[in-house]
């Protein structure tokens, strides 16, 4: 019997019942982790002697789970899959961390990423490129690679992943998975490794929209170590799960998904968009409303650089605390900057050094105006935009990416006109701290696609139960990737 | 020397002693001995840590803001400020600039120098957290992080002050108001305080008022005391005049110098073509907080009398003289101990006489501080009331004071040991007259032939009390049995 | 603004990072790409007169921190678990000179 395809429900009905105990579910899940580390490489720590612990009321007890490399875990290897920490043992665990572990939540591994969530490819991890397990030649996506693909793979129910610009949707949707993660605040950020800190998201990757929300549910609530947390505790996510959607009003947006605006686009992305559609019929068919809404495109032209300048400059900051001084291999040399230059030289990706030195750029005196505060101007247009659909719609949905996982191989990617909008759009869920979620919505070439929605804030209910709804009425609840099984 | 005019600014570091937890975080805010003892994993920026605001820093920010006139913000912000030393773990500084304002702005101090009011207008107040402290050894340095995030306030001036001693008046004058409105200790030998100073030098006779005219301005960095302020002021004038007459002036670049304490000169640093671009960026983890009016208020009120209030009591109510009055209030240590004296039942005036006349010049003696001082409130009134119960003479209460200082022993005790407790017992005293004047009827029959023959039975009375009698209690009895006869 | 391999080395340098010839002709290429997406930014209409948004909830409502211990300070063991060169109770650093 396998469990850990099951979903968090079931298999908490069969544990309170004693039909499996908690020690058998962790044996499962390590044997799995194996296999996909050794054809994914989904990990950089699998905690071979993890014990199972008591059952009790909570959902999530005794069941087991995956954390990503950049949540800080007491007595546990977080490297933020970077060689600068590539040693570091935490003495204290990330709150999401404690609360899941109050909730009786099993850790079997530390999931791969992108190097400190940098990338989004799922290529960039200092213990080597993560694989999707679905087509081995194809990536992850990141930065939650590793979640993704375990999750994806039936390692376990659920992994955290967290979320700057598309983190934890992205990789779901090129997993055929759930990634969901809620208004900015709802879970606290103490102990998540910054990336920037007013674009990052804490969330979740699972297999059902109801699982999504149970373990959001386990790991949100305000926290006195993060000023940025709010009181959820009239929250109930799970308890408030509900397919009656009938008169929600959604909408789409005209310059993201229309094909039009794609004329040369691949035939992946043009199924994809294809299947995008029959989505919307589909929410039409179950009572939702749905119009197809303009935004200026002068706006969604700016998207992807207003990401990378509030992004790239944030992460400069956040990550200069990395120095070899206090955690992280030490670094001889005769004086202080050369010890602190060497371990960063010698200790960042190529990428990383590279976006530290444009957001570097970016902030300088002469250039902030221009470049950093008009992004973040722009970013305000942009959720000011989206803050207006929400004056009118319970929700915006739109498509993943522009079609399902990419190549390993760059070169066998086709580049096309426009395709940066269809690429960069979930990033704005991030600029205005929206809950957003994404559920698979086909298969295109064998491989999965995904479909996203996004809320107003502190409006999660709602967009879990859309989710919820829709997910019901497709065949892609609770799939497990092909390849590894 | 004369044919110039100094303009000089001051940027005042004071640390917030008065708080129970540092300013981002909940480690203790507390000066101790033992390195790295009161350190929390804010403090060192372990990966995931978030600063959390302290309220009662930003109180105490608020109160020194509104007793220098300064205008407060309605919303409060912070700022990061990037660059790279070991002394600081995030390798920035949380503060605030100058955009979005910090906690105060454009204020002013008026303050005595010699005898003479002056007034420094005040650019700006900002509340900030200070750096880890460094040991230099021979061959390494060590990093002790207890001073890390302990809040710092930092005053700039504009350039108003023109003399070292204005300067070192304006700082005195500032200590005093943080230990008045209960903010600091200010005790710079704990390097509570900490000292930028500019100093440029313009001729006379041009209009001080256009900054044009102003001199090249020379930034001195980390003079740590008064002392320091007034050589490096000094030296600085001198350096700079000797460029004037050399005629090399104006080949001096703007620049920041650092004051060396060894040397007693300024050692030039970095000129201005090399000042750090700080890439400051408002803090995305501290929310914008709004500051509201009844909290303003609540601290408006909350601010005590500081020492002009109290030396206009002490000399309008309790009828010191002006000068008594500033030497007691000038440390607020010292006023403290004398209106604990007061409350005491001391009188004013003799109170203070003890305070100016004894004990000030015996802590300059003996470099100590009040709180220092064996002689409690509570002795000196004991030993004020036996003499004007008249237990002790006025003279012999000096040699008491005296020996209580020198052996750190109680006013009673010393009296008791001397031996110089007065006989003031009328029956003791009338005991040794009766049988001296009984021993006596000739003298007692000169006495009243007008002859002087009581200076006698005086002198026979102090003989047989070793001179311990009261001599006006003596003179009386002697006088009073003389007439019976 | 001209983007040069000196002004790309320069502004590592800052990072205290260092590049090779092929990623500073990376970023070289990336500056470009920036500059560019930049200038439609900049482009937009009436964009110097919108207020930069700073952080990710706008009017957030939270409270300040009360002022008091509740045991954040942490075991110097734990704080130095991870440094790899210290002494008695401090951290060991390269000699700093002022």
């Amino acid at each position: 019997m396998e469990y850990m395809s099951k979903g968090i429900k079931e298999i908490h009905d069969d544990l309170k019942s004693g039909k499996v105990t908690s020690e058998e579910l962790v044996n499962e899940s390590l044997k799995k982790a194996h296999k996909v580390q050794d054809k994914c490489n989904a990990f950089v720590t699998i905690i071979d002697d993890a014990k199972g612990v008591d059952v009790t009321d909570s959902l999530l007890s005794g069941i087991p789970c995956g954390i990503k490399d950049n949540y800080s875990t007491k007595g546990i290897l977080s490297t933020g899959s970077s060689n600068t920490l590539k040693d570091y043992i935490p003495f204290f665990d990330a709150t999401a961390i404690t609360n899941l572990k109050n909730n009786g939540a099993v850790i079997i591994g530390k999931c791969t990423m992108d190097e400190f969530g940098m990338g989004g490819t799922g290529t960039t991890a200092h213990t080597g490129v993560q694989k999707n397990p679905w087509d081995l030649s194809r990536m992850c996506a990141g930065s939650s690679s590793g979640s993704a693909a375990s999750v994806a793979s039936g390692v376990y129910p659920y992994a955290t992943g967290s979320d700057t610009g598309d983190s934890i949707r992205k990789p779901a949707a090129y997993c055929g998975i759930v990634g969901y993660k809620p208004t900015y605040g709802m879970i606290s950020r103490y102990g998540l490794f910054a990336f920037a800190s007013s674009l990052d998201h804490l969330g979740c990757l699972t297999r059902s929209v109801e699982d999504a929300a149970i373990v959001v549910d386990a790991m949100k609530g305000i926290d006195k170590k993060d000023m940025t947390s709010w009181d959820s505790s009239n929250i109930h996510l799970y308890e408030s799960l509900s397919s009656d959607v009938k008169g929600k009003k959604l909408c789409y947006i005209k310059e993201i998904c229309d094909p039009g605006n794609y004329p040369d686009a691949s035939e992946e992305t043009k199924q994809h968009l294809d299947n995008f559609y029959k989505t919307i019929e589909l929410c039409k068919k179950i009572g939702m409303e749905v119009s197809e809404v303009s935004i200026d495109k002068k706006l969604l032209d700016a998207l992807g650089s207003v990401y990378n300048i509030i992004s790239c400059a944030e992460a400069t900051s956040n990550m200069s605390n990395l120095t070899g001084i206090i955690f992280g291999p030490r670094v001889n040399a005769d004086n202080y900057e050369d010890m602190m230059k060497k371990y960063r030289t010698e200790g960042f990706s190529s990428l990383i050094k590279r976006r530290f030195i444009i957001g570097s750029y970016v902030l300088q005196a002469q250039n902030k105006d221009r470049y950093f505060n008009n992004a973040q101007r722009v970013r305000r247009l942009l959720v000011d935009a989206w803050k207006d659909l929400y004056k009118e719609y319970d929700a915006v949905i739109l498509p993943v990416g522009s079609g399902p996982a990419k190549y390993l191989d760059d070169s066998k990617n086709k580049k096309f006109t426009n395709s940066n909008i269809l690429e960069e759009h979930l990033q704005i869920g991030n600029f205005g701290g929206f809950p957003s979620i994404t559920i698979p919505n086909g298969f295109i070439n064998n491989l999965p696609v995904g479909v996203n929605i996004t809320g107003n804030c502190y409006d999660d209910i709602n967009v879990l139960n859309i989710a919820y709804a829709l997910e019901s009425e497709m065949n892609y609840k609770g799939q497990i990737a092909k390849e590894v099984k | 020397m004369d044919n110039y005019v100094v303009m000089i600014g001051l940027e005042m570091h004071c640390e917030i002693s008065e708080t129970n937890t540092k300013v981002f975080s909940g480690a203790k805010n507390e000066y101790v001995d033992v390195p790295n003892s009161n350190v929390s994993a804010v403090d060192m920026a372990f990966p995931g840590v978030l600063p959390v605001v302290n309220k009662k820093a930003v109180e105490h920010a608020l109160k020194i803001s509104m007793i220098l006139g300064c205008t407060q913000p309605e919303y409060m912000y912070f700022e990061r400020k990037n660059y790279y030393y070991p002394d600081m773990p995030k390798n920035y500084q949380i503060t605030q600039e100058t955009k979005p304002i910090p906690v105060g702005i454009y204020g002013s101090l008026k303050f005595d120098c010699k005898g003479e009011e002056k007034t420094v207008r005040i650019n700006n107040i900002h509340l900030e957290e200070d750096a880890a402290s460094l040991d230099h050894y021979e061959t390494f340095s060590t990093v002790n992080y207890n001073r890390a995030g302990v809040p710092l306030l930092e005053l700039v001036t504009e350039p108003d002050i023109r003399s070292a001693d204005e300067a070192v008046a304006f700082l005195e004058t500032m200590r005093c108001i943080y230990q008045y409105a209960g903010i600091s200790e200010a005790d710079s030998r704990k390097g509570q305080i900490r000292c930028d100073v500019n100093v440029s030098i313009m001729e006379k006779g041009k209009d001080e008022s256009d900054p044009k005219n102003w001199g090249t301005k020379v930034e001195v960095k980390n003079v740590n005391s008064f002392g320091g302020v007034r050589d490096a002021i000094n030296y600085e004038i001198e350096r700079q005049i000797e460029l004037k007459e050399n005629g090399t002036y104006d080949e001096m670049e703007q620049q920041t110098r650092r004051w060396d304490e060894d040397t007693f000169t300024t050692i030039f640093m970095r000129s201005k073509v090399d000042a750090i671009d700080y890439r400051y960026f408002v803090e995305p983890n501290i929310p914008k907080y709004k500051i509201s009016n009844e909290w303003k208020e609540s601290i408006r009120a909350s601010i005590p009398k500081l020492a002009n209030e109290r030396k206009e009591i002490y000399m309008n109510e309790y009828g010191l003289s002006e000068y008594d009055s500033k030497v007691i209030v000038k440390d607020k240590s010292i006023s403290d101990y004398y209106e604990e004296t007061l409350k005491l039942g001391a009188d004013p005036k003799i109170s203070a006489n003890w305070l100016t006349s004894v004990i000030l010049g015996h802590l300059n003696k003996t470099e100590t501080t009040i709180n220092e001082l064996f002689l409690t409130p509570n002795m000196l009134v004991d030993l004020m009331n036996m003499v004007s119960s008249g237990k002790i003479s006025s003279k012999q209460s000096k040699e008491v004071m005296y020996k209580v200082l020198e052996e750190e022993k109680e006013p009673k005790v010393i009296v008791k040991e001397l031996g110089v407790e007065q006989i003031s017992d009328d029956k003791t005293i009338r005991d040794i007259v009766i049988p001296l004047l009984d021993e006596h009827p000739d003298l007692i029959e000169d006495h009243k032939k007008g002859k002087n023959t009581f200076d006698f039975f005086v002198g026979q009375v102090m003989k047989a009390t070793r001179g311990k009698a009261n001599p006006s209690l003596t003179s009386q009895i002697i006088r009073e049995e003389m007439d019976k006869r | 603004m001209v983007f040069t391999e000196e002004l790309v080395d320069v502004l590592a340098d800052k990072l205290l990072i260092g590049l090779t010839r092929e990623e500073n002709k990376m970023v070289l290429e990336e500056f470009e790409s920036i500059d560019s997406d930049n200038k439609k930014v900049c482009e937009i209409d009436n964009i110097e007169n919108v207020e930069p948004m700073t952080h990710c909830l706008d009017d957030f409502v939270y409270e300040l921190r009360d002022d008091e211990y509740k045991g954040d300070n942490e075991d110097i063991d734990d704080l130095l678990s991870n440094c790899d060169d210290y002494i008695d109770t401090e951290i060991k650093v390269p000699k700093v000179v002022k």
